[in-house]
């Protein structure tokens, strides 16, 4: 089902909305200078020269993934379930 | 799965990566830009439609998983569980584009590559999509040039903004009697679109002498957040005011709000050399100080008999208010009024509000029969009645409680007690919200008095300005002042 919903969000252009809105929820509430604080400690700790973006994307994401406000998530959440109920009749399982 | 790590690993820089060369061959440009305008991102439709159905990985079938494309061949796979590592390897395909954010992987380099060629194209494709998709300009941060680079490393000293810093703050020395225009300055270099205006170098001068007000301004502002803390001294301000605006030349003491609207007119002019011969009309200047201190004052004129109504918009730099006590007469508003508990003012002992102010200065106004109008509607003269309202708003709103009375009769100080808000909802006026930043106070009489400014500096920290001594001041301080000019700011910045 996960697959059908997503193609119908990238299908409608939704998907981009949807992303572009989070981006800027994120950086509103102040989750996208965390994470940049959290990036640069993590390059400090690694070294420059020998961190690549693999690195931040291992120590980051499960951090970057409980940061997010719930608020931001219900809005998400809230579009999409909008979106879904304007433009599916029959979805296929 | 890949091979460990090579010993000499390459330290990522803006030249890319030398893996990139094999794929820089034939028409690779064009077949970059195809896979990003399909693939990543999808502008039309058609492309967006045929996204969703082959964006998959081929080996698993999740869409999820950072999802990559080969760009040798036609291949999507995750990049989480190294399905498309593995197809890297077993194909001898070195290079995947992340679909996304676009970005380049190379699996010899084992990481994103920065080839300025394919972000150039990477950035174009980017705008396009949006565009197309009515998502808009994507805001991308400051990259430095090479001439600011060099700039950078010959001037190694960089000043660090904490909390508690004092950056913006200089007193200024007092040239004989100049409180007036000292108090003024201080306003105006705390004004934050004007500060952030000036310290981004806006100003590109045409006037061929030494006289440019603006260029002066600007020197000022490098003066205040040059972290100097010895006070300033503002000699050529003050002869370029004298040249300026003679009616304002001469030791004696002049009125801080006269030397607000001079100022202002003369670096709005001085502006205009400025954005050029295009604006001709003054009232479509879209210089600075216009773009942030002009408003329109609409005035309404009803005649009493047709009830025809003549309307008329006139710009202003401020709004004169007139106070109770004063010879105009003052009708207080009915206490509980919506008016005044809007803005949280405080209301003890019935003191006189700045809303009630705001009020007064909006309520209809019967002109009398003295003052008879010729109504076009009539074809004759008839009575009428005024009333102003704000038609648009400046980003900052000054307001000039007018104390200082000079009429035939009488020349007095009115010390009348005005309470005004931290916070200023103009809603019954216009639907804004504005937050306090300067308030320039009179004390002493009409005849010797002295001029001081408190401004908000910094993260909300509220300091006195009073010639070249500053204090720290509490919010209390602030609010509890007599209150000559009051300068708000507009909270939240709309785009046109």
């Amino acid at each position: 089902m996960k697959a059908a919903v997503n193609q119908k969000l990238t299908e409608m252009g939704e998907r981009d909305r949807l992303k572009e809105l989070l981006r800027a929820k994120l950086t509103e509430c102040g989750w996208k200078d965390q994470m940049k604080a959290h990036c640069k400690e993590v390059i400090k700790q690694k070294g420059l020269e020998h961190v690549t973006v693999e690195d931040l994307v291992v120590e980051i994401t499960p951090k970057g993934r409980a940061l997010v406000p719930d608020s931001v998530k219900k809005e998400l959440l809230h579009r999409i379930r909008a979106f879904l109920a304007q433009h599916t009749n029959n979805l296929e399982y | 799965l890949l091979t460990v790590k090579p010993d000499a690993v390459t330290t990522m820089s803006p030249a890319g990566c030398p893996h990139v060369n094999g794929f820089k061959v034939d028409n690779w440009k064009q077949n970059l830009r195809v896979i990003y305008q399909c693939f990543v991102w999808s502008g039309s439709a058609e492309t967006r439609k045929r996204k969703a159905k082959s964006c998959i990985c081929h080996m698993c079938g999740a869409h999820l998983n950072r999802l990559h494309s080969c760009l040798y061949c036609v291949y999507f796979a995750c990049f989480a569980k190294k399905h498309i590592h593995e197809h890297a390897k077993s194909k001898r395909h070195n290079l995947a584009i992340d679909l996304l954010y676009g970005g380049i992987y190379c699996f010899m380099c084992q990481d994103y590559i920065y080839d300025k060629e394919m972000e150039q194209i990477a950035k174009e494709e980017q705008r396009k999509a949006w565009k197309m998709q009515g998502i808009g300009e994507k805001y991308s941060t400051w990259e430095p040039t090479k001439r600011e680079l060099e700039l950078l490393r010959h001037n190694p000293k960089r000043r660090r903004i904490t909390s508690n810093c004092t950056i913006g703050l200089r007193g200024l020395i007092n040239l004989g009697n100049t409180c007036f225009m000292n108090c003024i300055v201080q306003a105006l270099t705390h004004t934050p679109l004007l500060r952030d205006f000036f310290l981004s170098d806006r100003h590109k001068c045409e006037m061929q002498s030494n006289s440019c007000l603006v260029c002066e301004m600007s020197q000022l502002f490098q003066e205040f957040y040059s972290g100097h803390r010895s006070p300033h001294i503002p000699f050529r301000l003050l002869h370029l005011v004298w040249t300026h605006a003679r009616h304002l030349a001469g030791y004696e003491q002049q009125d801080a709000h006269e030397f607000l609207i001079a100022a202002l007119d003369v670096l709005h002019r001085h502006c205009k050399d400025d954005n050029g011969k295009k604006a001709n009309n003054p009232n479509h200047c879209n210089c600075i100080i216009d773009q942030i201190f002009t408003g329109g004052l609409q005035s309404d004129v009803t005649c009493q008999v047709c009830h025809g109504v003549s309307t008329t918009i006139d710009p202003f730099w401020d709004i004169s208010l007139d106070l109770p006590g004063s010879s105009t007469p003052f009708w207080p508003l009915s206490p509980g009024g919506d008016g005044s508990a809007l803005n949280g003012e405080s209301h003890t002992t019935g003191a006189t509000t700045l809303t009630d102010c705001l009020r007064r200065f909006t309520r209809p106004e019967h002109l009398g029969s003295s003052a008879k109008i010729k109504c076009s509607g009539c074809h004759s003269y008839q009575e009428s009645t005024k009333q102003l309202t704000m038609k648009k708003l400046p980003i900052v709103a000054c307001f000039h409680l007018k104390r200082f009375e000079h009429s035939a009769k009488l020349r007095r100080k009115i010390t009348t007690y005005v309470s005004f808000p931290l916070e200023l909802d103009m809603t019954p006026f216009m639907a804004s919200r504005y937050s306090l930043f300067a308030v320039v106070n009179h004390q002493g009489t009409l005849e010797s008095g002295h001029y001081t400014t408190f401004i908000r500096q910094h993260k909300d920290q509220w300091f006195k300005c009073d010639d070249a001594i500053i204090t720290k001041a509490s919010i209390k301080d602030v609010l509890d002042s007599e209150g000559y000019l009051l300068f708000y700011h507009k909270q939240f910045l709309e785009y046109e």
